[in-house]
């Protein structure tokens, strides 16, 4: 592995040899889903019936609409999830960094992480983390 | 299949045909086959799928739960004309090209299902490509069927043109449906035999005209001893009802009364709440048809009249109680007339009476005022009659062919008709089965959720009403015992123990003690069986797959003991009237002690696999729970109730077969939550290797079979040498023996619970009434409904807890 650069300005990749790869890259994985579709309808043996176009629900016709107001009582648990998942980002970045940022950088974070953390606690404690039937209990 | 195949005479034709190679090689080989497991054949089929069968090598080892993955559709089992429907949209939902596989008698033809509410062959409705015979085919059978399919699309079929959107070739499944009258032929007797009345028909209802049963003597039934508890009961109720109720003498099992129907309610209300009485329990309610009674007289009152109570009844409502201090039962009768019957509810009473007095409405037509919700249960919304009646047609045979169009005609009730709240905008009506990996078998709950929590349930029951009481009517005495084998199909013996209860105390036989351990012991072989495949798929159910495959393992050692000694695996129909089939053979006691050895290291394994699993728990500790009041209130029996803290078991607390001759405990647990059900069987594996071990070691000599043959099949040496015992294997296994007029119900306790045979004999070669009382038809009622405003998940934890079984349900 090469070793990083010390200057920080050449973190990033360079821009301009990239444009090409990109653009390659981009129209091959084009290509190759305009292909796959292609064949799989071409090839693909087509015999539609009404039965087909029917959800499945145990061999019984459903009831209603699916598209109905739906209680999403792990909601709250989702949204958790994605602002702690969002914060991870941060330090990914710091750790590439690591040996630029020194101890400033490490202090700093050690900070930011006990800051989640209590946060965490936090919630676990607010009941933020229950859903289901048993968090109204 | 194909007509032939197309000759090749151009390039372009050699280049189909090396693509249509390649093409059916790639079929052939990865064939996924959706499971359509109606009833006990899937149990093998399931067993092809497991280590020693091991499908996977032919590539195809993975069963789909959804058609939209599947190119195979196997479908094993009974087709029911209420399941038939549900069959065929899962046919049509898979996409093309696909096979059909049908595995088993039922499948093929309908098998000895000739009964109203089963369709006699699954090709009537789809087209079939592979069947596989046998009742049930072994897990090889499987396999070699689906080798047979695997040559016919490597040989048969030319996928390449249709493919390629070119004319000609074909691939997938080209049989046609069959016809009845055309392509297919359900007469019993045979192309050119129209003629001749069909097998048994003289024998049986509503004639007899070829009965010879009143030639014959039987001695009366014996008479039970009331004891001093049953007699001062006795005349405590004389007391209270005075002419309202009349005790009926001669009783061979238990005391019996009859009740006038304007004062039952009272009586039953009485006998519940009474210190001295006591019957806590409702076990069973069912009725009777009286109009095909032989000594009713030829002017049957059938709408002559107004009816009066001169008028013998025209049918009769049948209470059965426990109690469970004195460890006694009671019945209790009630006549009811006229062309449109009707009695009163005792919902109030007995919650649990709902489902029975559904059944008995569906059955039978009768009325009951005051019941909250009386509809059909097991027959389709729009069958028309009550099939228990007398007059109602028995053999699906005599019935219109039923085709493609009833299959597209006859769906299932709607969900909204379940469930509570359907309408409202938050919430989703689920349909939970009854093509479920879930359910074990074809039940069909409904689920009114409102995001993850469910905030109602309902139940459909009766897509596996394969008609076995009405069979009971026209099958003599010994031929029902192959059919009691697949009341309960994964417990074998342990039916043919419950019916042979009741016969052999309505007749006085008794059983040799070598025969009576015979029994026992293969009865607990069942048992550790049905276990062992309920502890496998419930642990599977809630996320934990490993268990699975030992339990397999195990049940495999014991289906080859099963198999040395009966000579069959699921079904092995082994006991007979007044002992077994035959004596058990060498070599027997060796794979016994064998799997006595192994067994208890493997019951180690299994405890460290799911006791210290910590999400084993988490699902099943605290859920579910039942108290003990309400498991005595609904009727559980068996396990389910020893879970609630209830020590309750037959097997010791009144004793048959040679129970009381075995020491062993009833294990319980108070918690009442799927965790203490799973513990008691656990326990219960220990407690019936215990008892094998016994038997084993204690294996009186002697006969298998009773020395007086009046009612049994007798032993085939004493047949070869004197004419007295030729005499009766002639008469016994032909038209059977006749049993002597009265009643009798005895049940068991199979692994589920308590399963009894209420048989009503008329003095005939076949009973006049059988009535069969399933555990789980108790529990389907009760328990999934503790689950109401829990997660769905915990739904499945649940179920996979009651082990319920649909054919002792329904029937
Ligand atoms: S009775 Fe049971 S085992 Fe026999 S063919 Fe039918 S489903 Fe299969």
């Amino acid at each position: 592995m090469e070793p990083l650069p010390q200057n920080g300005a050449h973190l990033l990749s360079p821009w301009e040899p990239g444009v090409l790869g990109l653009a390659v890259y981009a129209g091959a994985a084009l290509l190759m889903l305009a292909a796959i579709l292609f064949l799989t309808s071409w090839l693909g043996e087509h015999k539609p019936g009404p039965a087909k176009d029917l959800p499945y629900e145990s061999g019984i016709l459903p009831t209603g609409s699916p598209r109905i107001l739906y209680a999403i009582p792990f909601y709250l648990v989702a949204t958790f999830f994605l602002i702690f998942d969002v914060e991870a980002l941060y330090v990914f970045s710091w750790a590439v960094a690591f040996n630029d940022l020194g101890w400033t950088g490490w202090l700093q974070m050690s900070v930011f992480i006990a800051v989640l953390f209590i946060s965490l606690i936090y919630v676990w404690k607010k009941g933020g983390l229950d859903w289901g039937p048993e968090s109204r209990e | 299949m194909g007509s032939g195949i197309p000759r090749i005479n151009k390039t372009s034709d050699a280049l189909l045909g090396a693509l249509d190679n390649l093409f059916n090689w790639a079929h052939k080989n990865s064939l996924w086959p959706l499971f359509f497991g109606l009833s006990c054949c899937f149990i093998e089929e399931a067993a092809a799928f497991t280590s020693r069968y091991d499908l996977a090598r032919f590539g195809s080892e993975v069963l789909r739960g959804s058609p939209r993955q599947a190119d195979l559709l196997i479908i094993s089992g009974t087709v029911f004309k209420k399941a038939a429907p549900m069959v065929l949209r899962l046919y049509e939902q898979m996409s093309d090209p696909k096979w059909v596989i049908s595995m088993g008698s039922c499948a093929n033809s309908g098998g000895m299902y000739d009964v109203y509410s089963v369709l006699q062959g699954v090709d009537q409705i789809l087209p079939v490509d592979v069947y596989i015979p046998g009742c049930p085919p072994r897990p090889e059978a499987l396999e070699e069927g689906i080798i047979l399919l695997q040559k016919k699309i490597g040989s048969c079929e030319r996928p390449a043109r249709p493919v390629l959107h070119r004319a000609g070739g074909w691939e997938g499944t080209t049989a046609a449906i069959l016809e009845d009258g055309y392509t297919k032929t359900r007469d019993t007797r045979g192309p050119g035999f129209e003629g001749i009345a069909e097998r048994g028909t003289s024998l049986t209802p509503p004639r007899f005209w070829g009965s010879r049963s009143d030639l014959m003597w039987t001695p009366p039934t014996p008479r039970i001893e009331p004891t001093e508890r049953e007699k001062s009961l006795a005349d405590a109720l004389r007391e209270r009802f005075g002419d309202f109720i009349r005790p009926i003498e001669h009783s061979v099992d238990m005391p019996a009364y009859d009740v006038d129907g304007s004062r039952i309610k009272d009586v039953l209300r009485y006998l519940k709440t009474s210190p001295e009485a006591h019957f806590v329990r409702l076990d069973d309610v069912t009725a009777i048809d009286e109009s095909a009674r032989r000594d009713r007289g030829v002017t049957a009152p059938e709408g002559e009249g107004a009816p009066s109570s001169e008028h013998p009844p025209d049918y009769t409502l049948v209470y059965h109680l426990l109690s469970y201090e004195s460890a006694s039962r009671i019945r209790l009768k009630v006549g009811v007339r006229g062309s449109d019957p009707a009695a009163e509810t005792i919902t109030d009473i007995w919650p649990c009476a709902n489902w029975y007095e559904r059944e008995v409405y569906d059955m039978f037509g009768i009325r009951f005022n005051g019941h909250p919700d009386l509809r059909r249960i097991l027959m389709p919304p729009e069958w028309q009659g009550h099939p228990l009646r007398k007059s109602h047609v028995y053999r699906a045979t005599e019935m219109a062919p039923y085709t493609l169009e009833d299959a597209r005609a006859m769906q299932p009730l709607d969900g909204r008709y379940f469930v509570e709240g359907a309408d409202r905008d938050d919430t989703i009506i689920l349909n939970y089965g009854p093509h479920h990996l879930g359910t074990h078998g074809v039940c069909r709950f409904v689920l009114a959720l409102r995001g993850e929590e469910i905030v109602d349930l309902g139940a459909d029951i009766g897509y596996h009403h394969r008609a076995a009481e009405k069979i009971g009517e026209r099958q003599s005495w010994h031929q029902f015992i192959p059919y009691t084998d697949r009341i309960d199909y994964m417990n074998g013996v342990n039916n043919n123990l419950a019916y042979l209860n009741s016969v052999e105390k309505l007749a006085g036989v008794t059983v040799p003690d070598r025969a009576r351990f015979i029994r026992v012991m293969l009865a607990e072989m069942f048992r550790i069986n049905s276990h062992l495949i309920w502890a496998g798929t419930f642990l599977h159910d809630i996320g934990m797959m490993g268990l699975n495959f030992y339990a397999f393992r195990e049940r495999e050692q014991l289906m080859d003991i099963i198999e040395l000694i009966t000579g069959g695996r699921l079904h092995p129909s082994f006991f007979r009237i007044g002992g077994v089939a035959m004596d058990l053979p060498d070599g027997w006691r060796e794979a016994v002690d064998a799997f006595v050895r192994i067994f208890p290291s493997r019951l180690k394994e299994y405890a460290q696999l799911a006791e210290r699993n910590p999400i084993v728990k988490a699902r099943t500790v605290g859920i579910g729970v039942l108290s003990k009041e309400e498991a005595i209130e609904w009727g559980l029996t068996g396990p389910n109730l020893r879970a609630c803290g209830v020590e309750w078991d037959l097997r010791k607390k009144m004793p048959y077969a040679a129970y009381d001759a075995f020491d062993f405990e009833i294990p319980t647990r108070t918690a009442g939550d799927c965790y203490a059900r799973y513990l008691v069987r656990m326990d219960e594996l220990r407690q019936s290797l215990r008892i094998i071990e016994q038997a084993a070691r204690n294996m009186p000599p002697g006969r298998h079979i009773t020395e007086d043959y009046r009612y049994a099949v007798p032993d085939k040496r004493d047949t070869l040498k004197d004419i007295e015992s030729l005499i009766h294997h002639f008469v016994n296994v032909t038209r059977g023996p006749k049993m002597p007029k009265g009643e009798a119900y005895v049940p068991g306790e199979v692994a589920r619970g308590e399963q009894g045979y209420y048989v009503v004999s008329d003095g005939m070669n076949m009973a006049y009434r059988m009535r069969i009382r399933g555990p789980d038809f108790a529990h389907l009622q009760a328990m999934p409904r503790k689950i109401i405003g829990r997660p769905i998940a915990d739904f499945q934890a649940m179920l996979g807890s009651m082990d319920f079984i649909m054919p002792d349900c329904d029937r």
